[in-house]
Formats: C-alpha cells, sequence, structure tokens
C-alpha cells in the first residue's frame, strides 16, 4: 500500500528542479499577513490589558516619530554615496584626524539631523573612506547641536540661555572628545563588515541614480529593522520604569546626575522633545538636567540597537558605553564652569 | 530576505504612514504638527519600493549590486509596525498612563521665581474654557491667583484612582513617549458612574491652594456641571 504513495510523492521532484519548491520570504511573509489577519480578534484580545495596550501606543509612536527622519537620513546617505565621491570628501577634510574631528563636530550644526537620521549618513561616510574618527564625531554632533534643538531648549527653559549654551558645549565637547578617542584607540575591525562594503563606483549620470535609490532602499530596509528593536525596547521601559525615580531621585545631586543619565539612555526621547520633559521638573538642580539633554542625543537604547545593526555589534558595545561616559563628565566639566 | 519581500514590505510600511496621516489617527501618537512629516516620509518609502520594483522588473539592475550580497534579517521586524498599524491600531494614551504616574510635575513652569509673569489675565468670558495644563499650572504656580472664584470649562476623560475621580488629559510635546499626565481632582459631587476613559466636559471652580507640593500639585476643584462628550480628535494636549 505505502510503495506506490512514496513513488508518487517523489515524483514531483525528480522532474521539476526542487528550487522551485523552495519556501522564500515572500511566501512567509504572505503566511505572516494572512496569519495576522485570520489572528486578528484574538490578538486584539491578548493586548486589550492597559499596560500592553499603553506600551504598543508607545511602540507605534516612537516608530511612526522616528520614521520620516530616517528616512531623511538614508537619502542624505543615498546622495552621498552617488554623488560624493571619496575624493571631494578626502579634500573637504583636513588631512590630520586631530584637524578634522573638531570640522565634522561643527559640520553637525549645518546639518540638522534627527539621531536616528545621523546613523546612516555616519556609515556612508565611512564607506567613503572618511577617516571613522570623523564619522563617529558626526555621529554625536549633529543630533545635539544642531539649531532646531537649540531652539527647542531655549523655549523649554525661557530665561536661562546658560542653559543653552550649556547644552551646545557639553554635546560639541562629548562629540569632539570621542572623535579624538577613537583617532587615538579605535580600530576599523570594530565594524561590521558590511559596513565598510565598498559601492562599485559608476561613471554614467543614470547609474548614479541607480546607486542613490538602491542604497537609500537598502538601508532603510537594514536601519529600519533596528529602529523597530528600538522602539519595542523603550515601549517596554516606558511602562515599566516609575516616573517617581524623576522626583524622588532626583533632588540629590549625585544621585540625579546617575538616574538622569539612566533615565536618558532608558527613556530614548528624542532630542526636540528632551528639554521640554526635564524642564518641568523644578525640584531638581540644573546639572542632572544638563547631562539628561547632553547624555539621551549621544547614546540611547534605540540609538544602541541602531548602532549595533548598521556599524556592528563589536563597535556598539565599545562605542556606547564609552560615549555614555564621555557625556556624563562633559556634561559635568561644562555644568560646573557654566551653569548658575 | 529576497529584495522583493523587503519592497513590499516597504510599500506597507509606507501605506501605514499614509493610512494614518489621512485617517487622522496619527493625532493619538505625534502632535499635529508632524502631519506633513509622516506623508513625505510615507511617499518616500513607497517611492523607494517603486523605483526597485520597476528596475527589477525592466532588468536594469546590475547582477552584482551590493543588494543581493547580504540578507537583512532584521528588516522582518518591519511587519511588527505594519500590522500594529493596520491591525491593532492601538489607541491614544488614556487613564492607564495617568495611574501610572504620580502627579502633575509637569506644570511647575521652569522659572519659579516668576510665575506671576506667565499667566496673562484671563478673557472676561464665564465658564471660561481651559486646558487642563493651563488650569492646573495657574492653580499651583499664579501668584496672582487668577482663577480663585471663576468657574473654568474643562474637556478630559475620566480617572477613578483611590476612591477619587479625576478629570485628566496628556500633554504631548513630541509623540505619545514622552507624554506626561495632567490631572484634576473632581470633588462636591459623586462621579463614580463614570468609568475610566470616558470623556466629560466639566464646569468647574478651583478650590483655592488645594495644589500643593505634598500633593505633587494636583489640585482640587469644586463640580458645578458634568457633561459626557465625544471622544475629541485629538486626544493629547500640547
Amino acid at each position: 500500500m505505502t510503495e506506490p504513495a512514496i513513488a508518487e510523492a517523489a515524483e514531483p521532484s525528480i522532474e521539476e528542479p526542487p528550487r522551485r519548491w523552495r519556501v522564500t520570504s515572500l511566501e512567509v511573509l504572505c503566511g505572516v499577513l494572512v496569519l495576522a489577519l485570520i489572528g486578528q480578534g484574538w490578538f486584539a484580545d491578548r493586548l486589550a490589558v492597559p499596560a500592553i495596550q499603553t506600551a504598543s501606543t508607545v511602540f507605534v509612536a516612537v516608530c511612526v516619530q522616528a520614521l520620516p527622519f530616517l528616512v531623511v537620513g538614508v537619502l542624505i546617505s543615498g546622495a552621498i554615496a552617488a554623488f560624493a565621491s571619496a575624493d571631494l570628501l578626502r579634500r573637504l577634510l583636513p588631512k590630520k584626524a586631530v584637524f578634522a574631528v573638531p570640522v565634522a563636530g561643527v559640520a553637525g550644526i549645518a546639518l540638522p539631523n534627527c539621531e536616528c537620521a545621523a546613523i546612516p549618513v555616519a556609515r556612508r561616510l565611512i564607506q567613503q573612506e572618511v577617516p571613522a574618527a570623523v564619522a563617529v564625531t558626526f555621529l554625536l554632533a549633529a543630533p545635539a547641536v544642531n539649531p532646531i534643538v537649540l531652539v527647542a531648549t531655549a523655549v523649554a527653559f525661557p530665561g536661562q540661555p546658560s542653559m543653552v549654551l550649556a547644552r551646545f558645549l557639553g554635546s560639541m565637547m562629548t562629540a569632539v572628545a570621542m572623535g579624538w578617542l577613537w583617532a587615538r584607540f579605535g580600530k576599523m575591525e570594530w565594524f561590521a563588515e558590511r559596513a565598510l562594503r565598498r559601492l562599485p563606483e559608476h561613471s554614467d549620470g543614470r547609474s548614479r541614480w541607480g546607486v542613490f535609490f538602491e542604497t537609500a532602499r537598502q538601508d532603510l530596509v537594514d536601519a529600519g529593522g533596528f529602529l523597530v528593536v528600538g522602539g519595542l525596547t523603550a515601549a517596554v521601559l516606558n511602562v515599566v520604569v516609575p516616573r517617581s525615580w524623576i522626583n524622588t531621585l532626583g533632588e540629590q545631586l549625585v544621585l540625579g546626575v546617575i538616574v538622569m543619565a539612566v533615565l536618558a539612555v532608558v527613556l530614548a526621547l528624542c532630542s526636540e522633545a528632551d528639554a521640554f520633559v526635564v524642564a518641568s521638573l523644578s525640584t531638581m538642580p540644573l546639572l542632572p538636567k544638563l547631562v539628561f539633554l547632553v547624555v539621551g542625543p549621544a547614546i540611547d537604547i534605540k540609538l544602541f540597537a541602531l548602532q549595533a545593526g548598521t556599524l556592528g555589534r563589536k563597535f556598539a558595545t565599545r562605542f556606547a558605553p564609552a560615549t555614555f561616559v564621555v557625556a556624563i563628565m562633559s556634561a559635568i566639566v561644562v555644568g560646573a564652569v557654566i551653569l548658575p | 530576505m529576497r529584495r522583493e519581500t523587503q519592497n513590499i514590505l516597504l510599500v506597507l510600511l509606507g501605506g501605514a504612514l499614509l493610512k494614518i496621516s489621512f485617517t487622522g489617527t496619527y493625532l493619538r501618537y505625534v502632535k499635529p504638527s508632524h502631519q506633513w512629516l509622516l506623508i513625505t516620509g510615507g511617499f518616500v518609502m513607497v517611492l523607494l519600493a517603486a523605483v526597485s520594483i520597476v528596475r527589477d522588473i525592466r532588468g536594469a539592475r546590475d547582477e552584482d549590486d551590493h543588494g543581493h550580497a547580504h540578507t537583512a534579517r532584521s528588516a522582518w521586524l518591519l511587519v511588527l509596525p505594519v500590522l500594529a498599524v493596520f491591525l491593532v491600531g492601538p489607541p491614544a494614551l488614556g487613564a492607564d498612563s495617568v495611574t501610572r504616574a504620580d502627579g502633575n510635575a509637569q506644570s511647575v513652569p521652569s522659572t519659579e521665581g516668576e510665575g506671576s509673569a506667565l499667566f496673562p489675565t484671563l478673557p472676561k468670558a464665564d465658564p471660561i474654557a481651559l486646558t487642563l495644563s493651563e488650569f492646573s499650572s495657574r492653580a499651583a504656580w499664579d501668584k496672582r491667583h487668577s482663577l480663585d472664584n471663576r468657574t473654568a470649562r474643562l474637556v478630559g476623560f475620566v480617572v477613578q484612582d483611590g476612591g477619587q475621580t479625576y478629570v485628566a488629559r496628556l500633554a504631548i510635546t513630541c509623540c505619545a513617549a514622552d507624554a506626561f499626565p495632567v490631572k484634576i481632582r473632581l470633588t462636591g459631587k459623586d462621579l463614580s458612574r463614570f468609568k475610566d476613559d470616558s470623556w466629560i466636559e466639566v464646569d468647574v471652580t478651583l478650590r483655592p491652594g488645594s495644589a500643593t507640593r505634598a500633593n505633587e500639585y494636583v489640585p482640587s476643584a469644586t463640580t458645578h456641571a458634568v457633561q459626557r462628550i465625544a471622544t475629541p480628535e485629538d486626544q493629547y494636549e500640547h
């Protein structure tokens, strides 16, 4: 009885090439979508718990808020890949890393970028043979010192222009210090191999546009996935970490600095909004607030996920903790000198 | 993941952004001025995918393009926001977020000493329509006591917490991740029949001096009239 059945089942695989039967990602995606449609009611019931609902709203909010900025980032990244040759970039930057690093910091002012946008741009700069020290400086400076963020800070702290100056100097110091640290200690092998892979050079105009679209699309797909990781983490922490930490622990100076630095990482607020969140805490001294504003745009949980995915895990596990420490120290130094 | 799948995901994700910005549900997640950003972002995403699809069909793409070289497994995660937007559509933050936080810390002006300069004279209207943020910061910080003996008309949702009834609202500066709650305790009427998250319009008079540091600057107000209303399109204050 069983023998003919086996023969029948085996037959098609002999006659037809086996790869026609391979399940590709396309079928998997269709399957996922169909399952999700069928299971919609079941999922909706599971999500009806208030805490989960709050977290899922925050998750969608983080994604929806950050995606347009990520799109801006991948378009710039695509433009660099297609239209700015490695030669051109090399001519624009000073030869020595010691001087090129501050130049990259200042360039951050001119490119109003959300922190998510800066990562694909930095990766593309490295690919175009810009020194990595310069790229990481730009990565840290662009989201923190641009005019939009500084104006938002000025609005959030009316009558305290020193806070705007302190934030600018603290972030710039973090970026430049990290750039110099990288020039001294950084190793190219920390980057993931795919982050460094050169694009094929194209000469004619038509394929330049091809490179532009293809690079932007690929960067968006890559970074988008990691943005989702960041969004998920931020959503969970947003619900789990009690905001009362800020009120009760923030009033002490030393403890306040530590708590605010950790909160800046776990809350993963966008750099345009963070000033408004801390400005409201009147009982807290200004220094912990400054620490929050300097650490937040430099490193948070969402950025860590993006860095690990785009530039490599080895890079992120070394770069992120170093940034965290340098940012806190920069904020303390600047705060001690400038803040009343 | 194959290029075709990536392109379909990008179309879906861009479509999700366009959908929420055209149907108005984007107001649950971000502030109103982000609408054009979402539309542009969604449009560019769909465009990038469309260009790639057209080039694939025409076969114009070089076979040695780097897109072939690596499989982006992380890209699968893009399914999550797509499903969340199209199938679940999480609601705006509500009572759960309010009970999670302690008080109205956010209503504190950053320059405490100049409090009254921040509060211009209120118009003559009676009752006077105020946002909860405005009401609560005037209650706590206005040295000229502009709210005393005035009837204010507030709009918000109900939060029942510890036997007390509050009218509450969430204020956002950028997106729902940075939302902070504003609540006002309602006294003088039994409002326990209102469920959490039901929207009301309520006429109240501030009980002077009720917003103190001890109660985290949550003011109390005497209730005159309550009316159930439809959920507003934009549920946040800005």
